[in-house]
């Protein structure tokens, strides 16, 4: 019994991800889809902070996302949490669904390129990462007429008219650059919150 | 608080399948972005709630019916009355909507938390032959939710405790530094309950890479049968209401 060694500190080395990465993960993952869904229906309720909801998202998840893919800092972490967010808030059109995973596969390159060592591309992963957020509106780029149908019924001819009229043919790339621009300011605040707060702890 | 762990279904009538009640989770969100009628969800939500209280928790699924029901009347009065000043009546459709969409959701998760051992969710997931890497996130997703809730609970109370309030007017004034109040106490206590977790998992050799065996019978019975084709007889239903209702608008 003596003889058997007992391993502390396997984390930088080990690659592979373990029950524990996988829980944090999970738990970091439900954190972030409370929050963005808050976000989304405090903003939802006028169309024209609906359609803008990629922005304060960015903003206010960061923080969450990096505390999560710091503290796992192996492969996988952004990957599960953009699989958790494509499950809950994308799953209704399958489109925006592969694209909100592809999203996420895209943020786990940029952290791959920081050989999992760099900080600056473990924060400007993000930017790729809230890209989907813009996912869920897919339905609206490219289904446009059954977007419009429950919209209607859900929120009256007057909201639905009012996301119409927003709904003109830049609005994907008008979402697009909202995410990465609301992601950008999130990944600012987050690096001084993080350093603030957490790195002080000493739990990254 | 007692939504904290995953509870058990001992008392129910019927025992469903950890499955079958994904499968509801799954469903809500397709119903309730593909149903273009409040009937269609306000059925699908009753179904929702009889499997709630077959699961053993009738007290919990009659008051969630009630308050279902109460929103649902508020709707109906409101989009047929006549004098009521238009800008309530978009705020209070919006609200109600909002309510309405999240509700089937919000529902089948509870009854996955509040009627499934995590024990039971794990083997019954092995038993389609996923990998425990899949399946380990959604398991501990799915219990962290009401954490989340808590541990926010946890923190508004602390905060007040302090004299500081959550009002709207304060969020607008400080939004960053509401952030970061809220947000980092949150962050931190949830980490901490991550850490146990993965202690207590870690206990139960969670990490060895053998394969799991389990003492939980994992077999679908005939009430799961019966539920799968009810809830995917609906949602295709639903799917193909929603696309006459869409052919007939010109948008």
């Amino acid at each position: 019994m003596a003889k058997k060694e007992i391993t502390v500190s396997t984390e930088s080395r080990d690659k592979k991800l373990r029950t524990k990465d996988l829980i944090f993960a999970g738990a970091f993952g439900a954190i972030y889809i409370v929050l963005m869904l808050i976000v989304v229906m405090a903003f939802g309720m006028v169309p024209v902070l609906y359609i803008l909801t990629p922005l304060p998202v960015g903003i206010l998840c960061a923080t969450v996302y990096e505390l999560c893919v710091l503290k796992v800092h192996k492969f996988g972490a952004a990957l599960i949490l953009g699989v958790l967010f494509a499950v809950t808030a994308s799953s209704g059109y399958l489109p925006g669904f592969v694209l909100a995973i592809a999203a996420a596969l895209l943020a786990e390159l940029v952290i791959m390129a920081g050989k999992y060592k760099s900080k600056k591309m473990f924060l400007l992963s993000y930017i790729v990462f809230n890209l989907n957020m813009v996912c869920p509106f897919t339905n609206l780029y490219f289904n446009r007429a059954s977007f419009m149908s429950m919209a209607t019924e859900y929120y009256g001819e007057d909201y639905a008219n009012g996301v119409a009229a927003l709904a003109v043919s830049w609005l994907p790339f008008a979402q697009i650059g909202l995410a990465m621009a609301g992601a950008a300011i999130g990944v600012l605040i987050s690096s001084a919150l993080i350093r603030k707060h957490f790195e002080k702890a000493g739990i990254m | 608080m007692e939504l904290t762990f995953y509870g058990e279904d001992n008392k129910g009538i019927l025992k469903f399948d950890p499955r079958t009640k994904f499968l509801l989770f799954i469903a809500s969100g397709l119903m309730s972005l593909s149903s273009y009628s409040d009937s269609g969800a306000a059925v699908y939500t009753v179904v929702l709630l009889a499997v709630y209280a077959l699961c053993g928790k009738p007290l919990s699924a009659l008051k969630s019916a009630l308050i279902f029901g109460a929103v649902m009347y508020l709707r109906a009065v409101l989009q047929n009355s006549q004098g009521a000043p238009p800008m309530i009546v978009l705020l209070v459709t919006a609200l109600t909507t909002v309510f309405m969409f999240g509700f089937p959701s919000v529902l089948s998760i509870v009854i996955l938390v509040r009627t499934t051992r995590i024990s039971h969710f794990l083997s019954a997931f092995q038993a389609m032959h996923l990998p425990i890497r899949m399946i380990v996130p959604f398991a501990v997703f799915f219990r962290f939710l009401p954490t989340v809730a808590e541990e926010w609970n946890g923190v508004r109370k602390a905060m007040a405790f302090r004299g500081m309030t959550l009002s709207p007017a304060e969020v607008i004034r400080h939004p960053l530094r509401t952030v970061e109040y809220v947000l980092i106490p949150m962050l931190f206590s949830s980490m901490a309950v991550m850490e146990e977790l993965a202690a207590a998992s870690m206990a139960r050799g969670m990490d060895a890479d053998t394969k799991r065996s389990s003492y939980e019978e994992v077999r679908l019975k005939a009430a799961d049968y019966v539920l799968i084709v009810l809830v995917f007889g609906m949602t295709v239903f639903a799917f193909i209401m929603g696309y006459s209702v869409k052919g007939g608008m010109n948008v």
